[in-house]
Order: C-alpha cells, then structure tokens, then sequence
C-alpha cells in the first residue's frame, strides 16, 4: 500500500535529478526578508555540510541505491538528524518536482528493512510503545491521570477527543484545557481511556512502518467498534498521522480535526464567547504537523501524456502537496478574536514555518540538535517583538520551552488553548502569570 | 580519505567536526547537476559523480582558509573552493583533491548604502544580500541562475549575466576590492583594499593593486586559482519602491505589486527587428530586465509547473519575442518610461500581449525584482544546461542563436533533447545595452542516458560551430582540452592563461579541472 502514493520507480527516478541548487536550504527565494531567517533548515544550520539538505539527503539516497555507499554509523548520523520537517520539500517544490521529504521517508524505511536503522534510543522507544502503548515507558494505566475529576466526559458521545500520549503524560495542561474547553462550550465528547494507544508517529517517522501498522490498526479497530463520527486532536503530530498517514494503509470513516478547527467552529457558532480581556503580544509558531505536512494526498488516476520526447504531462495535473492546505487560518483566526491580545508575526510562518527541532525521532537520538534548533526559532519569535510564544502541538510545546529555558529567554509559553482558557474567563491566575511584566 | 597525521593537521585549523574524510560525506560531494554529461564529454562513465574528493572541509575565516591552502603546499593536495556548490565546476578533476565548502563563511561584512557597495563572504545568497540591499533601497547584480547563488561566486569565479544585466551589468564588471587566498598560501588584497593607507572596498582597480583581469577574466577560474574570501560588490538603486508584501501560499503568492512595474512581451517579428528594437529599447534605458527569450521560454516564464505550460500554448507561436520589465520609483518616472515605451510599440508597430492576451500571476512580478526567472528553465524535464555563452555585439549574439537552431533541431530529431523548435535562447544586454550575452538553454533528462549522451555531443559540437564560424568563446570553454583547442584560433591566450597559472599557483595545487594548469607551458610557445 505505502508503495501507492510514492510509487518506487518514483523513488528510483527522483533520486536521480536532484539539481544540487541548494534551494532547499531557505525558504522559498521570493519570501526571503532577512539574511537572518533566510535559512529553512534545522538540520543544515547546525551541521553545515550539504549532506544535510534535503539535496544532500537525495544524493545520499542515490549513493546508497548505486552502492557507492555502504550503511554505517555516519550514515545513519546524517540521515537520521532530519527532524522531517518537510520545509525542503516546500522550497524545492516551489517550481521542482521532486519529493524530497517522500525521499527521506522512503530512504529511512529502507534502511529499517535492511536491517540498519532506526538510532538505538529510538528502536528504544519502539520497544516501548509496543510493550506499554506509549513512547515514553510510562506505565498504560496512567494515561489517564491528567483528567480532573470535574471534567465532564461522556461515554456515548461520537465526538472523541484523542487526547495522545505527549499530552497524556508531559503536557497534560494541554489535555486539561481541550476538555474545560468543550466542557465550557456544552458540547459532549468522550474519551478512550485504557483503550487509547499511540497513534505510532514517532516510530513511523523513523522509518519502522511494520511497528506502525500494527499501532494503527489497534486505534482504528477500537474507534471503528465505538462508531466514533470526529475525532479532534491538540496534538498536531497525532492529527496528521491519522490525518495524512492512516488513509495510505487504511481507510476510515470518521471526520479528523484539530482543536483549532474545532474551536474555530464553536467560536463561530457562538457556543465560545471570549469574554476577558488577555493583554498580551503572541507570535505563533506554526507546527510543521499542522501546517505544511498535513496535506491529504489527493487521489490521482489521470493519465500521463507524452507531449514529445522526454516532455510528459499529467492529465489533469497531479495533485501536489506544497504546504498551501495545511491549518493557517484557524489558529491566528482564534488568537485575533481573543479581546486585547495583539497578534504579530515571525519572519517564517505557515508553509515555511521554521521547524520546533524535535520531530521524526531527534528529540530522543539527537538532543543537541533539538535544543539548538528551538534556540534558533525562540531567537526569532523574541525578534517578533512579542513576549509570548504560542502554537498548537504538545511536542512543539515541549521543545520550545526547553529552548526558551536552555537559552535564558524572557518569553513565556503558553498552547492555543491555554489562552482561549484565558478569554473564557476560566484561568484567571494563569492569565495573572501571562500578563505579569506587561505586554 | 587523507593520511592520519595530515587529517589531524587539518582538524587543528577547523576543529574536528569541520573536516570529514569519511566515505559518506565525501561521496555525497562528488555528486553534481550536470556531472554525468560532463563526464562523458570527458570520456569518463556518464555518472552525475566526479572524483570523490579526499576531505570535505568547512572553514570559518580567511585565517582557516589560508592555513588550509598552506598545507595543501605542503602535502601537495589540490583544493576546490565551493560556494553554494551549483554545478560541475565545483567538482574536483582528481582523487586527490579536497573540498573546501565556504557555507561557514556567511558575513554581510558591510553594506555602504552612501558609497553604493556591500562587502560580502562566500556563502551569503543574493537573495539574502538583497533583502538586506533592499532595506536601503538598493538592490544587488545576480547571475540568472537565482537568488540562491552566491554573489561572491559569481562575481569573483564564475560566468555573470543575470536578468537585470541592462541594469546591473555584469558580475566581472561590478567586483570592488577583494580579499584573495592565492595558491600558494599568500593573501593578496586587490584594489582599494590594497592600498597601505586607508584600505577600503569601492574599488577594485587602483589605487592599490588592478589585477581583476587575472582574478577572473571574463568566465572565471573556478577556483583554478586560489580561494576568493571577501569581495566587496556594487550596489544599485533597486528599480521600484521596497515594499515587499505577499500573501497567500506557494507557488502562487499573492504579491502586492508595486505601483510603478510594468511588463512587456512583444513579437519583434524577425531578427533583424529584434536587433534593432533591442538596440532602441537598451538606448533609451527603461527597462532593468530587457531579454529576447524564444516562444516557448515565455511560455515557461508565465508556468510554474510543466501542465502550467499548457494554458499558455498561444504564446508559444511568438517568433522573435522581446520581454522588457521597467519599474520606477516616482509617477513622472513611470509615466516618462511608459511612454516612451508607447513611442516604441507604436513606431515598429508591436502588440504588448502583458495585460492583454496574457495576464501573468502576480508573483511573476515579485521574481523578476527577486531575480527568480531562471528557474523556470528546469520546468520541462527537470533538466537544462546552456550550450552557448556569447559575449559581444548584438548582432553576433543573434547570428550564434541563427546558427544554434538547425544544430539544435538535429538533437532534437534525435529525441535527445526537448524539442524548443530549436529556438530556445536567452539574450540580454549589459549595462543600457553597451555589449550583449547569448545563451542557448537546453532541457535534457539528466536520468536518461540517450538523453545525456546527446546532450553531451550537442554540447561539443555547438562549441565546435562557434569555433569554425567564428561567433566568439562560450561560456565553457574549460579546462586544458578545450584551451588547447581554442587558444591557437584566439591569438594563444591560453599560453598566457598558462604562464599566469605557474606563477600564481607554482605547486598546482588549486584544481584546475575547469581552469588551465600549467602543465603544457613549453609545448605551445
Ligand atoms: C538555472 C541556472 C541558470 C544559470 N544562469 C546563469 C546565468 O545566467 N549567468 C551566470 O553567470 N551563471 C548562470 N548559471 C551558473 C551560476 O552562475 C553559477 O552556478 C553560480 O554563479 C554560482 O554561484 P554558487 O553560489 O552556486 O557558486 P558555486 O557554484 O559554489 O561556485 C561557482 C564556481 O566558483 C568557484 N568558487 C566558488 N566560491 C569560490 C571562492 N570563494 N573562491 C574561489 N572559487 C570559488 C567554484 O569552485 C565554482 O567553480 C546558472 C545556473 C543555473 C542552475
Ligand atoms: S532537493 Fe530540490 S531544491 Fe534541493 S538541491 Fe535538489 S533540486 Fe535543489
Ligand atoms: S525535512 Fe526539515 S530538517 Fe530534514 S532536511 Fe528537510 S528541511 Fe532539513
């Protein structure tokens, strides 16, 4: 099924016709403002050699395919401190047609069926997520600790809220405000409880995609016997697994959304109403999961015309994925309807958002490389002029707030939710916090 | 790999993590854009790798890079200096050649918004230098290959046409002082910098040292002699206001268009036309972007994707199509360049079809002041190269385009390469149209080994047309072969090119592979 939408003989022609150009360094040429957030890539920027661009990566993939290349541990250092953040794919495709994220993927898979990869901390974590549902060893039966007792949940409700493991049991403030939330709108969801497992994002980005199937047929029996209708996620690597990932192995018959879509709707409704003015300046940080990767692929059965030697066309034109579908609006739209909170901008947003640092398994085998990658956007969102930072995925969340700390910053933190919490009325004390030190 | 002891030299410059000998890392630098046809033209397996270098090193300063180049004296290693590292010149002609990739060198050492020049590294992109430029209101001369190539590359090392060459020139022609590395460990510091009082970049010919033409002549040494570490380069006023806004999502952005751009494409109707209205639109100075560019390519200009193509099939038929972009900064400006403009059309009796039969994209704008267009060339089959390369009067530039197309179509019948007709061709001028450049772009598929076997004898034989029929050098005319072939016909200069080499690099050790070395003096005197 993988084969599908990236079809090999796809892989093996790609991998030739790489131009070398370096465009897939930046962002795309013609939004470049800066020399200082020019660049596009996490990886590049902290080690440098072309290795680590999505071009290099291409190469890479090719020597490998020629034999020119034998696995080893330099070849795994590179190819696995890639965040997959797609932001070279963006740049490239701007007029290329290469795929150099569906390369990197393709790459790290075959290198998990060879017998190679994944790094050790992340077969690690693998072990994990198999043996007790979730990537961080934290015993099954308390991934339901975070939910307070007041919190109304209701087991009939087709509207699921998958809550996912970061936000279960790291960034469970996250878990906590998408339920006050619906609970503050009136609108009944349920939750999986013992039967959530996880969602299988961090072992499929690595590479493992037998460990991930097997994750995702768990979820979607459980949600299928429960006849569940939408499920909504704050995780944003959760929603564009089951989002954009899923449908490549399985279908399913249920609505995805993320909180900021849904909020979004029930703002629209009138069943949220800001009610408190939140005086802060925010900039936003886009999660590559909710931005430019999460793109449904778009079913395509055309034909290929040839016009004339070595010119083909598709008719009609093949879908492409570049990042302009991806969940831009909601977010900013929620944070501009919040009374007194201004709103201003990176240099870098949307589908050429710059990368939190953490993602495809580099939080847990590169650490380093995680930490200075936040550093750099954290730099970025304090050049913003504001003084808080938000964005929409506990595992972002997770990382920028370890950058904030590492490099010493002023700016605070908070999840969309948090905030929309905060015009609600309902975090008074949190909104104290926020607001100390003025705006 | 390099020898243990050598390899812990070269770590003490950089630190450890800057130099990697390793096989992975110094395959991956082997591999190039046009590589496979290079080698076959060579006689080598047509492969897109090179020679593997023996190390791949990143230095951080012109210290680093000087220490580096003393001990490829010492050890008798050759190097290859890379900036952004597009292309095959950046690949080293022997095994026993290091890599020296400059992306650590990245300063915007100065701009001086009043004196009109910026002093650049190696691995700032002109996209970055212009977005820097454009907070003064200036802009910066790149190479048609884009804003993600390095301004000191080209201006220093490599070719230099580029879209708003009628008004920015050439990048020869724009070099100010320069910080240079020679082969043999020395830094040399030309031009202003030169001068023992007072060192400064305006100027890159006297006071102090005037060796330009030796730096790099018309194409370029590719870093056949030594290692370019900062340049200062001129600045222009950037051709409208610098508000710079856009929404929506790529490709398609939505770019406020300034109030003062206009576009034109016109069917000049033959080439004598096109000479002569080129010739006129240069001389009343109105346009920075003023190239003839074939049918097909302004269909490629307006797409951005190979089915955009297709919407656009009516100006595919244009036969002689002039496209002229002018921007302004004030209304009287605008108002004076669009009738003169007016004056134009209507004297020889042109239709523009901008806004009239085709509105481009918004974002077409937005490329042409970000030097963007030349991209666009890889749109049909994901590869190009140009054959070509002319620098002189228009009217040879058209006669080596003429000539191009039966050459051209006899490639294309050997379905070799994408059939433009034959026509496909860029031609700009310099500087208000003082002297032309003409290129033959030519799309060819770089994983189809018909294709890149083709691509490699069109190549050869488009250099030998130019040769016989006496239509000027191309741009590459590269490395000791093709000197040998067409130094004898050019008044020996490759003798000359030779005795410069010796004295600058006595060890040869700055890889030579696209530059001359000096091996054959003696032979051809
Ligand atoms: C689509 C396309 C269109 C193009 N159109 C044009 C065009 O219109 N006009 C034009 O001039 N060129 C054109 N080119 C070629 C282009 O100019 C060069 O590839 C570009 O200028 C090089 O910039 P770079 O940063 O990639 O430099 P690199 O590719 O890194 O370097 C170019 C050369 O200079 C040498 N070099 C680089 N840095 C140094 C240094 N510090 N010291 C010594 N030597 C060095 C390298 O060894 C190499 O030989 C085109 C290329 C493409 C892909
Ligand atoms: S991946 Fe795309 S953008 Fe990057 S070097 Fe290759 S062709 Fe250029
Ligand atoms: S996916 Fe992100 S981190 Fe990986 S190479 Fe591309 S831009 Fe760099």
């Amino acid at each position: 099924m993988t084969t599908e939408h990236f079809p090999e003989e796809e892989y093996q022609r790609m991998i030739k016709m790489c131009l070398r150009c370096s465009v897939c360094k930046w962002i795309p040429q013609v939004q470049i403002k800066s020399q200082k957030y020019a660049s596009c890539c996490p990886a590049m920027d902290i080690y440098d050699y072309h290795a680590y661009s999505g071009g290099g990566r291409i190469i890479l993939a090719l020597a490998y395919e020629m034999g020119r290349v034998k696995p080893s541990e330099d070849l795994l250092n590179i190819v696995y401190r890639c965040t997959e953040c797609g932001n070279c794919a963006i740049a490239c495709k701007y007029m290329n047609t290469l795929e150099p994220l569906e390369i990197i993927m393709r790459f790290r898979e075959k290198l998990v069926k060879d017998g190679y990869g994944p790094m050790p901390q992340q077969k690690a974590y693998t072990e994990a997520m198999k043996k007790v549902n979730n990537p961080y060893n934290e015993p099954h039966e308390k991934r339901v600790d975070w939910l307070p007792s007041d919190i109304k949940v209701d087991p009939d409700a087709k509207l699921l809220y998958y809550v996912g493991c970061t936000s279960s049991y790291r960034r469970k403030e996250m878990a906590i405000a998408a339920a006050r939330i619906m609970n503050a709108a009136g609108v009944p969801f349920n939750i999986l409880k013992d039967d959530e497992f996880c969602c299988g994002s961090p072992v499929y980005r690595t590479g493992d995609v037998e460990s991930f199937k097997v994750q995702l047929n768990k979820n979607l029996d459980v949600m299928e016997s429960k006849g569940i209708e939408t499920i909504i996620f704050s995780c944003a690597g959760c929603y564009d697994t089951f989002k954009v990932d899923y449908p490549l192995y399985r279908e399913y018959n249920f609505e995805v959304l993320h909180t900021v879509e849904f909020f979004e709707q029930l703002i629209e409704e009138g069943k949220l109403k800001f009610t408190t003015e939140v005086p802060i300046t925010v900039t936003y940080h886009d999660p590559c999961h909710l931005g430019r990767t999460a793109e449904q692929y778009e079913e395509w059965a055309g034909d290929e015309l040839k016009l004339m030697p070595l010119v083909s066309i598709n008719i009609p034109p093949k879908p492409k994925n570049i990042g302009a579908r991806g969940v831009y609006d909601a977010p900013r739209n929620i944070l501009n309807k919040i009374p007194g909170l201004k709103l201003v901008e990176m240099e870098r947003i949307m589908e050429y958002s710059y990368c939190c640092g953490a993602g495809a398994g580099v939080k847990s085998a590169f650490p380093d490389m995680a930490i200075r990658a936040s550093k750099n956007r954290i730099e970025e969102a304090e050049d913003s002029g504001a003084n808080i930072l938000v964005s929409a995925c506990p595992f972002c969340s997770t990382n920028l707030q370890d950058g904030i700390k590492e490099s010493g910053s002023k700016l605070k933190y908070y999840d969309i939710s948090e905030l929309i919490l905060m015009a609600l009325g309902l975090e008074p004390e949190k909104l104290k916090q926020a607001t100390a030190g003025g705006s | 790999m390099l020898d243990k002891d050598i390899l812990k030299e070269f770590q003490d410059v950089v630190g450890p993590e800057f130099i990697d000998d390793g096989d992975v890392m110094t395959n991956i630098y082997a591999y190039n854009w046009c590589t496979e046809f290079v080698n076959y033209m060579e006689g080598k397996e047509p492969i897109p790798f090179s020679s593997v270098p023996k190390a791949v090193i990143l230095p951080s300063t012109t210290e680093e890079v000087q220490k580096i180049v003393q001990l490829c004296n010492k050890y008798k290693i050759k190097f290859k200096a890379q900036s952004t590292g597009l292309g095959p010149w950046n690949q080293p002609s022997t095994d026993n050649s290091i890599i020296l990739d400059l992306r650590r060198m990245n300063k915007i050492v100065k701009i001086d918004e009043k004196n009109l020049y910026a002093v650049v590294e190696s691995y700032v992109s002109g996209a970055q230098l212009q977005a820097e430029a454009m907070k003064y209101g200036l802009t910066v001369h790149m190479p048609g290959a884009g804003p993600m190539a390095s301004p000191l590359a080209s201006h220093t090392s490599m070719a230099g046409p580029g879209f708003t060459s009628p008004q920015t020139g050439h990048s020869a022609r724009n070099v100010l002082g320069v910080e240079w590395v020679l082969p043999d460990g020395n830094i040399l510091r030309l031009g202003s910098l030169g001068q023992k009082n007072n060192p400064d970049w305006f100027i890159g010919d006297g006071p102090g040292p005037s060796l330009r033409g030796i730096m790099r002549g018309w194409v370029g040494a590719k870093s056949g002699i030594g290692v370019f570490t900062k340049v200062g380069i001129k600045l222009f006023p950037y051709p409208t206001d610098t508000k710079f806004v856009m929404t929506g999502h790529a490709p398609l952005y939505n770019f406020e268009k300034p109030d003062y751009i206009r576009a034109y494409v016109f069917d000049c109707k033959s080439w004598k036309g096109l000479e002569k209205i080129m010739l006129r639109v240069e001389e009343e100075e109105v346009g920075f972007i003023v190239s003839h560019i074939s049918g097909l390519a302004v269909m490629a200009i307006f797409s951005y994707s190979i089915e955009g193509l297709m919407d656009k099939m009516a100006l595919g038929v244009l036969k002689n199509p002039l496209l002229v972009v002018m921007g302004a900064r004030t209304k009287r400006e605008f108002d004076y360049k669009q009738m003169v403009m007016e004056d134009i059309l209507t004297e020889y009796d042109l239709e523009n079809i901008v806004d009239t039969k085709y509105v481009p994209e918004k974002v077409f704008y937005a490329e042409c002041l970000r030097a963007n267009l030349g991209y666009h060339g890889f749109i049909a089959t994901g590869g190009f190269q140009s054959a070509k390369g002319q620098a002189d009067a228009a009217a040879l530039c058209l006669r080596a385009e003429k000539t191009n197309i039966p050459l051209k179509q006899k490639y294309i019948k050997k379905e070799a390469i994408a059939n433009d007709f034959g026509e496909g061709a860029w031609m700009t001028s310099y500087e208000g149209g003082h002297f032309f450049h003409m290129e033959s772009p030519t799309m060819f598929n770089q994983s189809d080994l018909k294709s890149v076997k083709g691509m490699a004898n069109y190549m050869d034989e488009s250099n030998k047309q130019d040769l016989i029929k006496h239509l000027g050098a191309p741009f590459f005319i590269e490395g000791d072969k093709l000197h040998d072939e067409w130094g004898p016909h050019m008044m020996n200069y490759h003798n000359w090119l030779r005795k410069i080499k010796a004295a600058f690099d006595p060890n040869g050790v700055a890889d030579s592979g696209f530059y001359i070395t000096a091996k054959k003096e003696g032979e051809n005197k």
